[in-house]
């Protein structure tokens, strides 16, 4: 394509004030040639755009640069078709006007190389193009239980075909054998069927849903929009071709022989909630010992729960259940008395009502405490030691029943362990020495849990299931990825993804539905689902010059690319977030978006002017993640926060799609420092791409050899991970880096 | 730590105390607020909390044998403070009455003294008592203006009152001893009877009194009942002392210096009441947290004072035959106060002593 360059610059809200607009002009006519170049006192406005439409319609232009505002406001001003029109924004209001010295030499030079790199920017860009491939619009659901069930109605009720597919030989899953539900509407203190049935019906005989009970995945391939499922039912072997999964398996109760310590397998008097919640849905509430009601019941709350050696996590229902479970037993027998001893009630949402309600009867008995011992007592009854409790002395409660109140553990299975494991198994028994088939051997002996938990069976190179998160829930940070998991197309919902009650399950699943349905409706106009939503660009990759490394097909957090015998990645580009992070990755520099790659930041970077050590103006490039940190850097402006104007800011689609080439080269072209600045990583990570940050941290270290082979000092970069409301910290942090760059001194490399 | 305490929740005392002030004691989550924000809460064994959780078990034995039921002055902050209303202040109030009822001798009298059902059986006796002194006993020389002593005789009057006295102090003695008892049970080790000066000098002081939260007005209004009543008591004794070994004839003169101190402190009290009352009844919250218990022991002390105040502004006056029946009326209720003082909610001036008495060692 023949590129016609247009370069805008708007010189309102205070821009015009700040810097000389005009002389910015001159950088852009005398430097870069540009054939149009406008100034303009407010070109949001309807007389501005219409001069950008003028220009595109009678000059032709086809690649402009707009300096004014920061690209995260007048969006919609400012978009133009990607596929037509290459325009790239300037920020030299937030970045420029807004936090630096009016009519100010550094303030100058600070917008003119923005400008630059902007120019430099879109003349390196190419223009996208809009893909079409044939994209199912079929929604998988795996698990039929409340969480599944609703999934699936939802989907249905929104227009799509579903396939639902169930374990077992009914649906319902743990809802089919609940007495009752927890309240659902005001005044939240009545018990409510468990309405399990009638969803069932609903599922059944809906049209546009396909059921397969006591069925199995037995392989998922492909991508999202092109999911190839091969579905093993009373066996026969099905194929279905779904266009994204959600993933609502559920959970399982915590294995109460692990709960020997506080009398399970002591008695048949001591029970899980579970055993209860089915004794109570079967008919009358006994004593497993001798088949008569109980006078008196004991509820050991967080049985295995919050603690280190057993499920370290709340499961956020044990409470209510328990408070449920004491409604049984007073609809049955209301003299009876139940003792509950927590360490902390919870009792999250409008259940909080459900609390007093049950905690207002005289013979339910709360006590925050530990207890000690569960023992058998003479008279046929179980003895309970309560220690620390906040009567500050011990209690021992003589019962007929003890019922341990205990946790979920998600039905998921962890892909990357179990490629783990198959990977040091395949050592352990090829392996090139003794002592690494050893060490292989123990690997795959500790990993060994994992085997045959599959539950998707993908053909993922980074293993057949989702990876998980913390204590095996395939989540991702729910408040910014509500529903999403490191598998692009599949959306894990209900207690697999977290523990929780019907109610929030019932969300759940329309929540993820709808992520389901936003994922095919982006996947079949080729663009890209949250957080890079409607992006149209894709990678591509050179690989007559791929070394078979492997880092790109390891570090993608969306396990997008596969690999052939040799190691070479086979891209799935609808499983591809656009992050860049394999782009970051290679180190052949092979990787690259059409309107994103390591040439275009490295010419950028070329572009920046560096003025001569005598001058003493040092430069420092800052690369910053373009989800987090720059907004951060925006919103300083907007506060009009100053800082060192000896910076220049480069946005990167991810901090892991930085090339650590680009760090050698600023430095080796003079630049006295870089900052890096990312998402928060880590297990409560903020990272927009699950692993970003945390690999561009990795890389680093490797920077560090460049730094000694260069002998830089390793203070001349600093790496900091930065929330999006941390703007007041990033001035501070510029201005103390700019600090010791001038203590530093001088990049000796300047000028070569 | 103590051996531990086996778990026989005493349901019926639940019950008892939620239809006694305690009702919303269930509501209590234990999340410690009230001892937060109790200004009387000893830090190294603070209360409400721990006897709310008691007393949502119904441990019966453990509450009753605590003094800190009595620590309590009911200024009702953490009643106020309260995320979940469950005004422990009001349940402490059940908790004292049921202590009472529980240690008081005889006990059934507390259990009458204790229902609005048993008001008028209290009333029977004083009445009985006082109609039998007007219809049979030898009446005294007429005076020239008109004297209770005309219908009342001194005579027998005051060896009545010493006699009801005695019988009052024997059951409080064989109360307290009960309660001491527990509270050594409950492992008081401490000396008690020493401590009861320094705690009676704190009553009358009513320093924790005024550590109470932001309630001046009940401060005030105790603090005046409580001395003027005293000041009485102190008179009634001398003056009953006096009459009976004749040194002292009454009606004293109005500028006898007895009687100047026996009207300041009716006076005194007159007006500490008031402030109790209207205190109780400005304030919706308090006025539906009192309960019988409270109202009987207050009105009968508001009758008793009002009444001996308009009988001696009548006998002042002349007013005959009025001023014998408004006599009639205060005899009557000075009676019930005396008497029934053990069973009531003035036995709280003796328990309260010796609770604060244990609770200083």
């Amino acid at each position: 394509m023949d590129k016609k360059l247009a370069v805008y610059i708007c010189s309102g809200c205070s821009i015009g004030e700040t810097v000389d607009v005009e002389k910015m002009a001159k950088v852009a006519e005398k430097e870069y040639k540009a054939p149009i170049c406008r100034v303009h006192p407010c070109l949001c406005g309807k007389e501005g755009l219409e001069l950008i439409q003028k220009d595109m319609a009678a000059e032709g232009v086809n690649t402009m640069v707009i300096a004014a505002c920061s690209p995260r406001v007048k969006t919609a001003a400012f978009t133009f078709d990607p596929t037509a029109v290459i325009a790239e924004r300037v920020n030299i209001r937030e970045h420029v006007a807004w936090c630096q010295k009016p009519k100010d030499e550094d303030t100058q030079m600070m917008a003119e190389d923005y400008l630059r790199m902007g120019i430099v920017k879109a003349q390196k860009s190419e223009l996208l193009e809009a893909v079409s491939d044939p994209i199912s619009k079929t929604i998988l659901v795996v698990g039929g239980g409340i969480t599944g069930i609703t999934s699936a109605l939802e989907a249905a009720a929104a227009g799509y075909e579903v396939v639902l597919v169930e374990k077992q030989p009914q649906l319902g899953g743990f809802m089919s054998f609940v007495k009752n539900r927890l309240p659902q509407e005001p005044p939240y203190q009545g018990l409510e069927p468990n309405g399990i049935a009638e969803k069932i019906q609903q599922v059944l005989y809906n049209p546009k849903v396909k059921v397969f009970t006591s069925a199995k995945i037995a392989r998922t391939s492909g991508q999202p929009g092109q999911f190839d499922v091969t579905i093993e039912a009373e066996g026969k072997a099905t194929e279905v071709r779904v266009g994204a999964i959600v993933m609502a398996t559920g959970w399982k109760p915590y294995d109460a022989a692990k709960l020997g310590h506080l009398g399970y397998g002591l008695s048949p008097d001591v029970v899980t909630n579970v055993e209860f919640e089915k004794m109570a849905a079967s008919g009358q509430i006994k004593r497993p010992s001798d088949g008569k009601a109980p006078e008196s019941v004991l509820f050991v709350q967080c049985a295995g729960s919050r603690d280190k050696e057993h499920l370290p996590y709340c499961s956020s229902v044990c409470c209510l259940a328990t408070l449920k479970h004491a409604t049984y037993i007073h609809e049955q027998n209301a003299d009876a008395k139940v003792f509950i001893v927590y360490k902390d009630m919870r009792t999250p949402a409008q259940n909080e009502r459900f609390y007093r309600f049950a905690q207002d009867h005289p013979l339910n008995f709360l006590t925050k405490g530990e207890v000690a011992k569960v023992e058998k007592s003479g008279d046929g009854k179980l003895s309970v030691s309560v220690t620390n409790t906040l009567l500050g002395e011990d209690l021992l409660i003589p019962v007929d029943m003890v019922v341990l109140a205990a946790g979920m553990v998600p039905n998921s299975a962890d892909g990357e362990a179990i490629r783990a494991f198959e990977d040091a198994k395949l050592k352990a028994e090829k392996g090139d020495s003794e002592s690494q088939r050893a060490d292989a051997a123990k690997k795959a002996d500790e990993l060994k849990c994992h085997q045959g938990t599959e539950i998707l069976n993908l053909t993922y190179r980074q293993g057949p299931d989702l990876p998980v998160l913390r204590h095996g829930f395939p989540d991702s940070h729910f408040v910014c990825f509500p529903y999403e998991t490191r598998r692009t197309g599949i959306y894990a919902a209900g207690c697999v993804r977290a523990p929780m009650d019907s109610l929030h399950a019932e969300d759940d699943a329309l929540g993820a539905a709808m992520k389901a349905v936003q994922s095919v409706e982006l996947a079949s106009k080729g663009k890209a689902v949250h957080p890079r939503s409607q992006d149209l660009s894709f990678p591509s990759f050179f690989l007559q010059r791929c070394t078979q490394c492997k880092r790109c097909t390891e570090e993608c957090p969306f396990g997008t690319l596969d690999e052939d015998e040799k190691g070479t990645p086979k891209p799935n580009p609808y499983r591809c977030r656009r992050c860049g992070i394999c782009m970051g990755a290679c180190p052949e520099r092979i990787i690259s978006f059409k309107n994103y790659s390591v040439d275009m930041i490295a010419s950028m970077i070329k572009s920046i002017e560096i003025p001569p050590e005598e001058d003493e103006k040092p430069r420092v490039l800052v690369f910053m993640c373009e989800n987090d940190a720059y907004p951060a850097l925006d919103i300083a402006g907007m506060n009009h926060v100053m800082y060192d104007p000896c910076v220049r800011i480069i946005p990167l689609r991810c901090l892991g799609s930085m090339n650590i080439v680009w760090i050698a080269d600023a430095l080796s072209s003079g630049f006295d420092g870089v900052m890096l600045f990312g998402c928060k990583y880590g297990d409560d990570y903020q990272c927009h791409f699950a692993k970003g940050s945390e690999l561009a941290n990795r890389r680093l270290d490797n920077v560090k050899e460049t730094l000694q082979r260069l002998q830089l000092e390793k203070e001349r970069i600093e790496v900091h991970q930065l929330a999006i409301n941390e703007y007041d910290k990033l001035p501070g942090l510029i201005n103390k880096f700019m600090d010791l760059i001038r203590e530093i001194g001088p990049n000796p490399y300047k000028g070569f | 730590m103590a051996e531990a305490i086996t778990v026989k929740p005493d349901t019926a005392f639940i019950r008892e105390l939620q239809g006694c002030g305690g009702g919303d004691l269930k509501k209590c989550y234990q999340c410690a607020t009230c001892s937060v924000v109790c200004n009387l809460s000893p830090d190294e064994s603070p209360f409400p909390r721990k006897q709310m959780v008691l007393a949502q078990w119904g441990m019966k034995d453990q509450l009753l044998a605590d003094p800190a039921i009595w620590l309590c002055h009911n200024c009702g902050d953490c009643s106020t403070m309260c995320p979940r209303g469950a005004r422990p202040g009001d349940v402490f109030g059940a908790l004292r009455k049921a202590a009472i009822e529980r240690y008081s001798f005889p006990g059934f009298l507390a259990k009458v003294a204790g229902k609005p059902a048993g008001f008028l059986l209290l009333l029977l006796l004083p009445v009985l008592v006082f109609a039998a002194i007007v219809l049979f006993a030898p009446k005294g020389e007429l005076t020239p203006d008109p004297e209770f002593a005309n219908l009342f005789p001194q005579n027998i009057l005051e060896p009545l009152f010493f006699a009801v006295s005695g019988l009052v102090l024997i059951a409080f003695a064989i109360g307290l001893a009960r309660f001491i008892k527990a509270l050594r049970k409950a492992g008081a080790t401490g000396p008690i009877i020493p401590n009861l000066v320094p705690a009676a000098v704190e009553i009358l002081a009513h320093s924790r009194f005024k550590k109470c939260g932001a309630e001046r007005a009940r401060y005030w209004g105790h603090m005046l009942t409580l001395w003027g009543f005293v000041g009485l008591a102190f008179m009634g004794t001398v003056v009953g002392i006096g009459t009976m070994i004749g040194v002292m004839h009454t009606p004293l003169d109005l500028m006898n210096p007895w009687k100047i101190f026996a009207n300041v402190c009716a006076v005194v009290v007159f007006v500490g009441l008031v402030i109790i009352l209207f205190d109780r009844l400005a304030d919706p919250v308090k006025r539906a947290a009192s309960t019988y218990f409270d109202w009987l022991f207050l009105l009968v002390l508001v009758g008793v004072v009002f009444t001996g105040i308009l009988s001696e502004a009548m006998r002042l006056m002349g007013a005959d035959p009025a001023m014998f029946y408004v006599y009639f009326v205060h005899l009557v209720l000075i009676m019930m106060l005396f008497l029934y003082a053990p069973y009531t909610k003035f036995a709280h001036i003796a328990y309260r002593t010796v609770a604060m008495a244990a609770a200083k060692s």
